[in-house]
């Protein structure tokens, strides 16, 4: 099949029949992922791909000039559904974020896997039921700092842990002063309701999932070294020590024999 | 590795159906190997290469595109980023400038270019690299072409191109 009219722009496969495909595969784009800053198109297997690379070149890297017009970019966005998206950091690409921890490591692990892990040993219609949700909880806050962060891989989460944290307080102000005679279940629709909506922006379609934890974490009672322990032996994942009590604290690389899922080393094809 | 394979094939496939679109590039894909190609460049015009045809040889690796193909010239030329004996090319995106948004088309493009736009700076071919510079630096640009073209085409003799380097080192 020829085509008559011959293609001015330097850019290639402009006129191909497939319109235009990935610049890297010259394929049907597969998984449409964009880069951060240019917004230049490719199959996102293609584009971390050529991440990888880079990284292996320019170590440590935590940006990649995009293959088309070599604008410097910070990370890839997927899975767009019309709501929500996902992002790859490329600092993902290497294991040396300084704050990014074996336990940040493990929580975000945890928000892939199935949810309701503790159902059976957290009751939280109780929680609900019992009024127990009206006391504070000395631990919320360091939880949040921890699971936004490993969620976001982002290390600066205070802004949005304040947030959340406001609007948990500012539902409990509100229902402590009228004395609401409603039912739980109300308040616990209400309560994640605010929370969804205080942290969607920041966790897209995350946040559904984030909200679960949270609600399952407030219910448990447990402090965060407890919680960890338990969720680690549900999952199967237990080890004689894998998490510490603090959030600041440094685990021992050398006793954790976890076995991680490696969720974005999923294509080390590195073999010919 | 089947991702290059794949890719290849696209290219093939469109450089079948652009045949007419780029005059100054044929490209050949070898009859049994998709990793191996030809390619024949005009010379670009308005240079001393004008009218000449050239000749490259791809070798593509089988992490393309994520790896830049090999490129050299299997035509002698005379040219400062160009190895005169192995043919080796000096150009950035064959070597740390690459990007996999490239394709064979796109760099036999950035070879005319080259061609037409010596980085004597960087030479290959130190000789070329060091003639053309004499050659573009002492004398006016139309003079200069006619006699770069003569040195191309092998026609200046040796002891004219020595002097004409010991010329530029006095002016």
């Amino acid at each position: 099949m020829n085509h008559p009219e011959a293609t001015t722009d330097t850019s290639s496969s402009s006129t191909s029949s497939n319109g235009n495909p990935c610049p890297i595969c010259l394929g049907p784009f597969l998984e449409e992922s964009y880069l951060d800053t240019c917004f230049h198109k490719f199959c996102y297997k293609c584009i971390v791909q050529w991440t990888k690379v880079v990284a292996k070149k320019h170590f440590p890297s935590t940006s990649v000039k995009c293959p088309l017009c070599k604008r410097e970019n910070f990370s890839i966005i997927y899975g767009y559904d019309g709501s929500s998206f996902q992002r790859h950091y490329l600092t993902q690409n290497s294991e040396h974020r300084s704050f990014f921890s074996r336990e940040h490591k493990y929580r975000l692990q945890c928000y892939y896997t199935e949810p309701g892990v503790l159902k059976d040993i957290i009751n939280v219609s109780r929680y609900w039921k019992s009024g127990k949700y009206l006391q504070q909880n000395r631990w919320l806050l360091n939880w949040l700092r921890r699971d936004l962060q490993a969620l976001m891989q982002e290390e600066e989460v205070d802004i949005i842990v304040h947030h959340i944290l406001g609007v948990i307080d500012s539902f409990l102000g509100r229902t402590n002063q009228i004395h609401h005679k409603g039912l739980p279940e109300t308040k616990q629709e209400e309560f994640k309701e605010l929370v969804s909506n205080a942290a969607r922006p920041f966790l897209a379609a995350k946040t559904d999932r984030f909200v679960q934890e949270l609600e399952m974490f407030l219910a448990s009672g447990f402090n965060i070294g407890a919680y960890d322990e338990v969720y680690l032996q549900r999952l199967g994942w237990n080890t004689t020590r894998s998490t510490s009590e603090d959030t600041e604290g440094e685990t021992n690389e050398h006793t954790s024999v976890v076995p991680y899922l490696y969720i974005f080393d999923e294509d080390s094809d590195e073999t010919d | 590795m089947q991702t290059s394979r794949a890719r290849l094939f696209k290219e093939y496939k469109e450089v079948q159906r652009e045949k007419a679109a780029d005059p100054d590039i044929q490209l050949v894909c070898d009859d049994s190997n998709i990793f191996k190609w030809t390619a024949l460049i005009k010379g670009p015009s308005e240079t001393p290469y004008e009218g000449g045809v050239f000749q490259l040889a791809f070798s593509v690796p089988e992490q393309y595109p994520l790896q830049p193909p090999q490129v050299r010239f299997l035509t002698k030329i005379f040219h400062p980023n160009v190895h005169f004996k192995t043919g080796e090319i000096c150009l950035d995106i064959l070597k740390n400038a690459w990007s996999p948004a490239w394709t064979l088309q796109s760099v036999c493009r950035a070879i005319i270019a080259l061609m037409a736009h010596p980085e004597p700076d960087s030479p290959l071919n130190c000789d070329s690299g060091t003639l053309f510079k004499a050659i573009f630096c002492a004398l006016g640009t139309s003079e200069a072409i006619n006699l770069w073209r003569e040195c191309i085409l092998g026609l200046l003799p040796h002891q004219r191109k020595v002097d004409l380097c010991r010329l530029s080192i006095r002016w």
